[in-house]
């Protein structure tokens, strides 16, 4: 446990002196100052708008640490031969790869708190410059955070998975950005082929959209974002089973980047 | 307890076009605690695929190795080991400090021990100018430096190093050359890869030399030494003034003395002739026969 935690903390240190994170981070943060003013750009729905930003703004950043991060983890620890100076200590490579993924978990958890503590002033100053007729709902606003945070750290351990098995940082980086863009769609491409359209498309067809929505993480499970813009009644029990499936997807995709790397011979 | 424990190690890749290329064919190597053991090799040899099979960074296609009679697939076997990988890289966004608590927490060193021992590899490494500084700012001698002061931070039983002189100015060879030689008097065992044969020469008590994957000698350098002697270079006085340089064989020695007994002629020196290891490393690669001597 004690190299795990040593690992960790060696890979939130890196990522905290990484002048891309840094730069990404600091511009993030400018951005709230900004939201009260760019939330008035809305002629009525100044509050809403402000949320939109916020929870925006924290996504963006989120999608960019985790992709950045995700994709560069092991593949550059192996191309800059830190791993032959970190694997001649005593360190299993399981412990290597878990450790990796915590360091950026940790980091996106210090960055939505981060961020969503300077959201939550960011509205209620927006909010008080034209009430608007919707209550602001607070818990609603920081489970759609929350939410957000347990998909950006979904997504890092696919780019992580990529990361184990690429010899280059092309191949990460542009398919965990794929699989976000597929993730987040998927829901609607199986609702939509469940109607009238699907009537017209062959059974392999079906099957094949179908593996493919299953294999594929569903990024749209996390998006609470309307219940936190409109208020609408949090979904608890919808929360729970997209946690839980967070858990599981998240562990599958552990196993797969420890057993790959495993089996990876390094230079 | 063997220190290190090498059976049958074999490596093969596939090459391009399929092509089986031959790493390690059939390793078997035993070093006992205490022993600096030379790995010798041209380019491309097998030196450091060895090593790195010993470090578990690559896995072999046959065979089993041990390190203190732990596999070396097991992390555990790297507790009582510190290894200096060639052309060493490390986490360069830290001080040459922070890598080394870094280091010291991974081999479980109590706080004040770490600081302690810290501070002691920083000086005898000469790094202690430079210790607040991030290791990205480091020049390569200053890396190889590091990468010996990680290595004797928590004072390992054994000591795996690949290339350990390589980058090193005069003074920094000199100073790992003494590093070694205390560790050979404190009783450590040391598994080094080098180009450079005068270092196995003054250093190793034993040496094997590797080529194309196979192990083609194991000896005592001592013995090579001795084995080597191929006369003696003799300078004769006459009349209390230097006269000559006679070289003579080996087998020759005793009668050329007698001989000499006779006449008015005085010895000054006898100056064994001997092939070095050089000379003895050559010959195992020219002839590509195997030797082994234990």
């Amino acid at each position: 446990m004690a190299t795990f935690v040593n690992l960790l903390s060696a890979n939130f240190r890196s990522i905290l002196r990484d002048r891309i994170f840094l730069a990404i981070l600091i511009v993030a943060l400018l951005f709230f100052l900004l939201v009260p003013s760019f939330s008035l750009f809305s002629m009525r729905q100044v509050q809403e708008l402000a949320v939109t930003l916020c929870l925006s703004t924290i996504s963006l950043l989120l999608l960019l640490v985790s992709v950045l991060q995700g994709a560069s983890s092991v593949w550059r620890d192996v191309e800059k031969r830190y791993t032959s100076s970190l694997l001649g200590l005593p360190v299993s490579r399981a412990t290597f790869v878990v450790a990796k993924f915590a360091g950026i978990a940790v980091t996106l958890v210090c960055c939505t708190m981060l961020l969503g503590a300077l959201a939550l002033p960011a509205i209620s100053i927006s909010a008080a410059q034209y009430p608007s007729d919707i209550p602001i709902h607070w818990m609603n606003i920081i489970g759609a955070i929350g939410m957000d945070c347990l998909k950006y750290i979904l997504l890092s351990a696919v780019a992580l998975f990529l990361s184990t098995v690429s010899t280059s940082f092309f191949f990460p980086f542009f398919g965990s950005v794929a699989i976000f863009f597929a993730g987040s769609a998927s829901q609607e491409v199986i609702e939509y082929i469940s109607g009238d359209y699907g009537k017209s498309l062959t059974p392999a067809a079906k099957l094949v959209i179908n593996i493919v929505y299953y294999l594929l993480p569903n990024f749209s499970a996390f998006n609470l974002k309307v219940a936190a813009i409109y208020g609408l009644p949090f979904p608890f029990k919808g929360a729970l089973y997209t946690f839980l499936y967070f858990i599981v997807y998240t562990s599958i995709l552990l196993c797969l980047s420890v057993w790959s790397f495993t089996r990876r011979e390094l230079p | 307890m063997n220190a290190l424990e090498i059976t049958g190690l074999c490596k093969t890749y596939r090459g391009k076009r399929q092509k089986i290329v031959k790493a390690l064919s059939s390793l078997d190597l035993t070093i006992a605690p205490g022993e600096i053991f030379g790995f010798l090799g041209p380019n491309g040899a097998g030196k450091s695929t060895t090593i790195k099979i010993l470090m578990g960074l690559i896995q072999p296609t046959g065979g089993t190795a041990k390190i203190f009679g732990t596999p070396v697939i097991n992390s555990a076997s790297r507790q009582r080991l510190g290894y200096l990988p060639e052309n060493p890289s490390f986490l360069d966004f830290m001080t040459a400090r922070e890598y080394l608590a870094f280091v010291g927490r991974a081999f479980s060193m109590h706080k004040s021990d770490v600081k302690k021992e810290t501070d002691r590899v920083l000086e005898l490494l000469a790094l202690e100018g430079a210790a607040n500084r991030a290791i990205r700012h480091y020049s390569k001698g200053m890396i190889q430096r590091l990468g010996l002061a990680q290595v004797l931070l928590h004072d390992p039983d054994i000591y795996i190093l690949d290339e350990p002189m390589s980058g090193l100015d005069p003074i920094g060879r000199a100073l790992v050359k003494d590093i070694l030689r205390d560790l050979k008097s404190r009783g450590k065992t040391v598994f080094f890869s080098t180009h450079i044969t005068s270092d196995v020469e003054i250093i190793c008590d034993r040496v094997g030399i590797i080529v194309n994957g196979n192990l083609m000698a194991v000896d005592h350098v001592q013995s090579i030494l001795q084995s080597g002697i191929e006369g003696y270079v003799i300078q004769l006085v006459r009349d209390k003034m230097v006269t000559e340089e006679v070289f003579v064989e080996k087998e020759r020695l005793k009668s050329f003395i007698s001989d000499l007994s006779a006449s008015d002629v005085e010895i000054e020196r006898i100056e064994p002739k001997r092939k070095d290891i050089e000379k003895f490393f050559l010959d195992i690669v020219a002839k590509g026969e195997y030797v082994a001597v234990e």
